[in-house]
């Protein structure tokens, strides 16, 4: 259960891999301008050192928090072109504007995704 | 020989001649006749009391009603030369290996859109492209294991298939 006063971000994630190789990734993080209205699904505690902002947080949970965001579901493109017999392959992961919920407290921080329709 | 018979057996089931199906599995018997009285082929077919003795039917992979299927994958990645560190150049080809996986786990799961084009001048193949395509939504997809090995990274993936899933 999320506290009233928690903090709403939206956030959204895309990786591209080209012929196995990491070619771009980024992650962005934004305050919601409006209230996000929705169901909420899978939550996530990550160790807090006092931050009340989603950026800082993240920054110390990288890894924890993207794999996080694998758990709540991402879109797949992939094309692949073989010419000649010689193949070229781009795939794109991609995590949609999403709306979270944060609650920070002083050891912890409850970060709850938002789904709303069509997701 | 019998490899193009089997896949063109699988493409006769999905269609559902069944008549069809037989006449097929006879000319592979008339084909192969002598290293097939020796071994049983297994291949995927919808009833299997109409099969010969010799030839019987894999497990059923169709996700039929209170059913689930595990489906597992392993995806690759390559670390690149130019990073700063091998803890950044680990983490990179993990994340590679991790797309990868769930490349292959929508190809699994949603199929693959394949078109093919050939160009034959003067009986002789001037270019050959094959293009393929997949769009999915995964979601609950687990990394189980992660083995990184001369730049290379290996992630095996699985995701669980329930019939509620697309039931609803």
């Amino acid at each position: 259960m999320l506290a009233l006063e928690a903090k709403e971000y939206l956030v959204s994630y895309r990786v591209v891999v080209k012929d196995s190789y990491l070619y771009n990734d980024y992650l962005k993080i934004s305050k919601a301008m409006s209230g996000c209205s929705g169901v909420e699904s899978q939550t996530i505690h990550l160790k807090n050192n006092g931050f009340d902002d989603l950026k800082q947080l993240v920054n110390e949970n990288l890894w924890e928090f993207v794999t996080y965001l694998d758990r709540i579901g991402l879109h797949v493109k992939s094309y692949g072109k073989t010419t000649n017999l010689t193949n070229k392959n781009t795939t794109i992961l991609e995590l949609r504007t999403h709306c979270f919920k944060v609650d920070f407290n002083d050891t912890f921080a409850t970060i709850t995704a938002i789904n709303t329709e069509g997701f | 020989m019998e490899q193009f018979l089997l896949v063109y057996a699988d493409i006769v089931i999905h269609k559902g001649y069944k008549m069809r199906y037989s006449f097929v599995v006879a000319l592979l018997l008339a084909l192969g006749a002598s290293s097939l009285s020796a071994e049983i082929t297994t291949i995927r077919c919808e009833d299997s009391t109409l099969m010969p003795q010799n030839v019987q039917c894999a497990p059923n992979q169709f996700l039929r009603k209170d059913s689930k299927i595990l489906v597992t994958v392993v995806g690759q990645g390559v670390a690149p030369s130019n990073t700063i560190s091998p803890a950044q150049a680990y983490a990179l080809a993990k994340r590679a290996a991790i797309a990868d996986g769930y490349r292959i786990l929508a190809e699994k799961v949603r199929g693959v859109e394949v078109e093919g084009q050939d160009i034959i001048k003067n009986m002789m193949v001037q270019n050959s492209t094959v293009k393929t395509q997949v769009e999915a939504l995964i979601k609950d997809a687990n990394v189980i294991e992660t083995v990184f090995k001369d730049g290379l990274c290996e992630v095996e993936m699985e995701m669980m298939l329930l019939h509620s899933d697309f039931s609803r």
